[in-house]
């Protein structure tokens, strides 16, 4: 629900509306279907409310009295007037009925159903379509009203709204230098990634027979975002995980009368297996010790000890040492610590109720913040040292990590992987001898390529953005490029062996092509032969940046063609950071089956006004790259189904001996409309001019900050987040377009080292 | 897998733990000793894409559009062939009901219905929200069992493991779909099948009520979501807590016909993974450990773009559902062979069912297995219909080997996949009459009741 107090916040009155937007809001909300969530969170922005003050809008009550009168005054009357009809007691649809359900959120246990309603009325789900749209005042109203009443009552409402999309909150108010909100970030655990909790297995020897259970959410920008539940067949594959894992810790054999280990298996845990003597306090408690230290890297305190201790006690004495200690270790493996995230901040809020992570957990957040394992030793050892009690500590050593050559940071290529989404290239399934024949096209390669491109640019951290939007810079097959001499030979064998027996039998050979090795990669990127320089760099007018790259194009193609659609919407999403809102699968979104027709006459379906009030956002920011063919190939002119030549293309007895084509120009034209921000705003010739264009543009870096944002702190930035927005904007600024300084000052950032505990309830 | 259920029961003692037994072990345990008390099991099936109409309409009927439909059309399948992707069931052919023209207008449509397919209630378009229960989860919980519903199933994606896309217990609660059939397994049998014995027990229950009080307590220094975060683990440790003695009760059952794991239960091909699901979901129902299984073939809108690689397949559901076709054959001939495959895969399920003596029959005498779609009718599914296929009578109470082809939305006699799932329910021995919401352009309507023409 932030979403909705960032526009509360946004100080502009309506005149200050940029014209285009005003036009987007309208056409929104003409959409009540899919886009019914955007309006309303609009809602307040059209209305023009001019609010200061905080995220309740100025809305704070001290009594229940004093909620309950603003609940009388503006929330009653609009369920009355909008929702009664269906929730009341006669007819409590969805089992609510909203004239009894009490506002007095401390009291009573409505709080979660309160959150719902909120919920509802803010994405527009409720009133349904068929009935008339509430005004956006009084809805704003009713909202704030909840608002205020939750925080009162110590319920949440947040986080809710997770998984809408990051774009929706307000770009100018996120970068407005004047006017920054109060920060808010509330206190989080969230169950590790997959990723890490891999690696943690990993380090653990990857045991036959455990497994990483958890799964990306799925519906966020990024994977490794939002709070996704653990569900008991998590649990059950995580509690299987801890006991192989204590069962191989504690691996051993009995020769004679003795107990010996099979690998490396600590004396601790060895000291207490023996099945005649058992063993000592002391005993135990070392070996809770060193399980502490393996799994959490600390040491437990007294009373978990003791906690612990009775645990490992209780389970020798009922199932003997062997299987006893066994469980008695797994249990170090299930606790929330080991399976969740910690940054809930402690010790006692600053001066603007803030709370800072303890070391402790800065030093995890860091470390996997950039490296999917554990904090190192190094990191522990700053963090137990004070290092990390300031910003300028932490910011220390999130650029000792970077700068490390030795280290893996894979969380790095990571973000742009999933910025760019270029890997999804071998997601796509290419036809590779229709109208357009790529035989040999491998899409691993190409990806590969462009890993590479970013890690190279990475590394030379100078205007990082820019060069990804624009280098003509590329690398090609750079996997086997030790191999291309090889590759050479073979190719000159291949074409004379192919030339011999052409001549020997030519009838036969008469229709065949050589298809040689590598040619479809370097094909791919226009050249005729694999290069001798890597990076090499490709012709400037042709390519210009990663949207150039043959997997991106590819990442966003179709079996048969290009996907222009789903390239706008890219653009417009992830560059000029507008909200498209999701298709209304009402429209049978199919573009017409004409193969006489170019992907661009066939996009002429969505100029209808329906379709156009969305495709507007994403034909023309996608259709320069019309300059590409579906496999990412530089071209000129296209091809397409002759239907003249075609109707005569048949045999003496009048049937079809198949289609014949013909070329036709491409159209590499786009324009650039309703950003928000009229200097990027305009018509370009081609793709070139477009990335160029948006290379150049502040704005974009705004976005590509927010998003690196959205990666790094695992959730969608809020009005409160401003000012670490601009901090790191700036130090991305101040220092070239470094990626290392953006990084490291959101790491630094007040969002990721602050939080603001929310009061716990008192029942 | 040819055995007794009926001795091996016997053999179990069941008399031993009888506080722990679940509702349907009682049942069973009341049939073994000679009362007439039969279980009941409902399994669904539930591909995604949608199901064309007529697709699942034998030879010799002529398919009709829903605003056609103006009768009610109930013919014999005695002396019909079965179309091309119903062909693995033809021998059952007298089990079976093909169930056409129900309508589901509540639900939002789509590529994907996701929960509301068996949940019949509103949501908004492809969104993830859950606005109550699901007809699995409802059964589920009517039923009650060792695992009260089992969710089984695919993704696209190989990461996947519990997902939610098509079941719920309520509003806003999820049942997970497990996608891992490696990881399913150690769920369902892992704990009994591979333990060792009493003593291990005894530590794996010390544990586990360690591990709730660990979380309650630190639960309690949490507020708001976080705290939701560790309420929902430390409910994991509760249930799995609470099974137990359960599972313990069935384990020599268990080690005796728990499925062995294969290479399938990893495979990064699609249809190994299905046929892995569905050779654990058949060990779940003879094993006793369930009564209620939903079997998800990519079902939601997540997944629905799924590529049958191991089918040959070299074109995804999304790309065949727009008309695409591949090697020559046309998106509905393609269609039908991943249907086909399906199909295959419940005949395999019915010989598994079939081959258990239960009572005075099989297993699969007292079992309900519903094929249907979440995208309903068709790609992008408006939900005027919903195509299904029903199989199994329940021990004689459905009457079977029938087409029935009710009259369309709107058209007098018309009925809704809310009046299907009430069947069910009365069928588990529920009184409900009514399912998810009723639709509101129906309001002349009694969209109250099972279907009665499908009941003997």
């Amino acid at each position: 629900m932030e979403f909705y107090s960032s526009l509360d916040r946004d100080h502009s009155g309506p005149g200050q509306v940029p014209p285009s937007w005003r036009s987007v809001i309208s056409v929104f909300s003409c959409l009540v279907v899919g886009c019914a969530a955007i309006l309303f969170v609009l809602a307040p922005f059209l209305a023009g409310q001019e609010k200061t003050g905080s995220a309740t809008g100025d809305l704070k009550f001290a009594t229940a009295a004093e909620s309950k009168n603003e609940y009388a005054r503006i929330a009653k009357p609009f369920f009355a007037k909008h929702c009664v009809a269906c929730h009341s007691p006669k007819n409590s649809e969805g089992d609510l009925d909203l004239t009894q359900l009490d506002p007095d959120m401390k009291e009573s246990s409505s709080g979660a159903r309160w959150a719902m309603v909120v919920e509802k009325l803010t994405r527009g789900e409720m009133p349904p379509r068929d009935r008339p749209r509430p005004e956006a005042e009084s809805l704003a109203g009713v909202v704030r009203w909840a608002h205020a009443e939750a925080k009162r009552a110590g319920k949440h409402f947040s986080r809710r709204a997770a998984h809408v999309n990051g774009n929706l909150v307000s770009h100018k108010v996120l970068f407005d230098p004047k006017n920054i909100p109060p920060y808010q970030g509330d206190p989080r655990v969230r169950r590790l990634s997959p990723e890490i909790y891999k690696g943690f297995l990993k380090d653990h020897g990857n045991i036959k027979g455990t497994g990483q259970p958890f799964s990306p959410e799925g519906r966020n920008t990024f994977k490794d975002m939002g709070a996704p539940t653990i569900d008991e067949p998590v649990t059950a594959q995580l509690l299987q995980n801890a006991l192989l894992i204590a069962e191989n810790q504690t691996a051993h054999k009995i020769e004679g009368e003795k107990i010996k280990g099979i690998g490396n298996v600590p004396k601790e845990f060895l000291a207490l297996l023996d099945p005649k003597t058992p063993p000592s306090d002391q005993q135990i408690e070392a070996a809770v010790a060193l399980q502490f230290n393996t799994i959490l890297k600390r040491q437990p305190t007294d009373a978990e000890q003791k906690r612990f201790a009775g645990l490992m006690k209780k389970t020798i004495a009922d199932a003997g040492p062997i299987h006893g200690v066994r469980y008695g270790l797994a249990a170090v493996l299930l606790l929330p610590e080991a399976v969740f995230r910690m940054e809930v901040g402690t010790g006692k809020a600053d001066e603007k109720g803030r709370v800072r992570l303890a070391p402790r957990e800065i030093a995890f957040a860091l470390a996997y913040a950039l490296t999917d394992k554990r904090p190192d030793a190094k990191l522990l050892t700053t963090a137990a040292t004070g290092g990390l009690d300031n910003d300028e500590g932490v910011a220390k050593e999130v650029r000792r990590m970077l700068d490390d050559p030795k280290a893996d940071n894979p969380r790095i290529l990571r973000f742009f992987q999933e910025y760019f989404e270029y890997p999804k290239a071998v997601d796509v399934f290419k036809e590779t001898t229709g109208s357009v024949v790529h035989l040999g096209h491998d899409p691993k390669v190409l990806v590969e390529d462009t890993d590479k491109l970013v890690l190279y640019l990475f590394e030379q951290d100078k205007e990082v953005l820019r060069e990804l939007l624009t280098t003509n810079k590329s690398f090609v097959a750079i996997k086997s490029a030790s191999t291309f001499a090889q590759f050479r030979k073979a190719r000159v064998d291949a074409i004379a062996k192919f030339e011999a027996e052409k001549a020997k039998n030519p009838e036969r050979y008469k229709n065949r092509t050589l298809q040689l090795p590598g040619k479809a990669i370097y094909e791919s990127y226009g050249l005729k032969d694999f290069p001798d320089v890597q990076p090499v760099e490709l012709p400037g007018d042709q390519r210009a940046g990663i949207m150039t790259q043959p997997s991106w194009l590819v990442a966003f193609s179709t079996t048969f063609d290009n996907h222009a659609i789903f390239r706008g919407k890219w653009v417009r999403e992830r560059l000029l950071g507008n909200a498209v809102p999701d298709l209304p699968v009402t429209v049978d979104a199919q573009l017409p089956d004409a193969p006489e027709k170019t992907l661009r006459e066939r996009m002429s379906v969505t100029k209808e006004e329906f379709c156009w009030k969305c495709h507007r956002f994403m034909n023309n920011t996608g259709l320069p790259f019309e300059q590409f063919d579906g496999f990412g190939r530089f071209r000129t002119t296209e091809r397409v189904v002759d239907p003249e030549a075609t109707a005569k293309n048949v045999d003496g007895k009048g049937k079809s001996k198949g289609p014949l084509f013909r070329d036709v120009a491409v159209d590499t034209t786009g324009s650039i409309a309703h950003v928000g921000d009229p200097s990027l705003e305009g018509d370009v010739k081609n793709p070139i001019e477009f990335v160029k264009k948006l290379a150049g543009s502040e704005r974009v870096e705004q976005v590509f900050v927010r998003h690196a944002f959205r990666y790094w702190l695992g959730r969608n930035e809020t009005p409160g987040d401003a000012g670490s927005l601009q901090a790191a904007h700036k130090a991305y600024r101040a220092n070239q377009g470094s990626m290392k300084a953006l990084i490291t000052a959101l790491l630094a950032s007040e969002s990721f080292l602050y939080r603001v505990p929310v009061v716990t309830e008192k029942k | 897998m040819l055995f007794n259920r009926r001795e091996s029961l016997k053999a179990l003692g069941l008399s031993a733990g009888a506080t722990f037994l679940s509702p349907i072990m009682s049942k069973l345990q009341a049939q073994a000793s000679g009362r007439p008390m039969a279980p009941k099991r409902f399994v669904f099936v539930v591909e995604s894409n949608g199901l064309p109409h007529e697709q699942i309409t034998p030879a010799g009927i002529t398919p009709r559009n829903y605003q056609r439909a103006t009768d009610l059309l109930d013919v014999s399948l005695a002396d019909k062939a079965l179309p091309f992707s119903l062909e693995p069931i033809q021998r059952w052919k007298n089990k079976v009901t093909i169930v056409q023209r129900l309508s589901g207008r509540v639900c939002p449509g789509g590529h994907s219905n996701n929960f509301s397919a068996l949940g019949s209630f509103q949501m908004v378009r492809e969104s993830q929200t859950i606005a109550g229960e699901t007809i699995d989860g409802a059964l589920a919980k009517h039923l009650g069992g060792i695992f009260p519903h089992i969710g089984l199933g695919i993704s696209k994606h190989l990461d996947n493991n519990a997902i939610y896309n098509i079941s719920a217990w309520g509003p806003n609660r999820g049942i997970p779909t497990m996608c891992k059939p490696d990881q399913a397994y150690r769920t369902l049998f892992g704990s009994i099948a591979e333990g060792s014995g009493q003593q291990e027990f005894a530590a794996r229950n010390h544990l586990l009520d360690f591990m709730r009080a660990e979380v309650r307590t630190a639960e309690r220094t949490l507020a708001g979501p976080e705290r939701e975060q560790f309420g929902a683990y430390l409910e994991t440790f509760e249930t799995l807590r609470n099974r137990q003695s359960r599972l313990n009760e069935i384990r020599h059952t268990l080690r005796a016909n728990g499925p062995v794991v294969t290479d399938k239960y990893r495979s990064a091909v699609e249809t190994d993974r299905l046929d892995a699901q569905f050779d654990l979901g058949a060990a779940a129902l003879i094993c006793g450990l369930t009564n209620v299984l939903t079997l998800s073939s990519a079902a939601g809108s997540q997944d629905f773009d799924i590529t049958f690689r191991g089918l040959g397949l070299n074109i995804d559901k999304h790309s065949i559902g727009h008309g695409g076709s591949y090697q020559g054959r046309t998106w509905s001939e393609l269609s039908s062979m991943i249907r086909r495959y399906h199909f295959d895969l419940i005949a395999g399920l019915m010989r598994k069912l079939e081959a258990v003596r239960e009572g005075n029959g099989t297993m699969l005498d007292n079992t309900v297995i519903l094929y249907l779609s979440d995208g309903a009718e068709g790609h992008h599914s408006r939900c005027w219909e919903w195509p299904m296929v029903m199989i199994g009578n329940m021990g004689g109470r459905l009457r079977t080997g029938r087409y029935v082809d009710y009259p369309g939305h709107g058209q007098r006699g018309h009925r809704t996949t809310a009046n299907m799932y009430v069947t069910l329910l009365n069928l588990a021995g529920s009184q409900q009459e009514s399912f998810g919401m009723a639709d509101p352009a129906l309001r002349d309507f009694d969209q109250h009741g099972p279907l009665s023409e499908l009941l003997a």
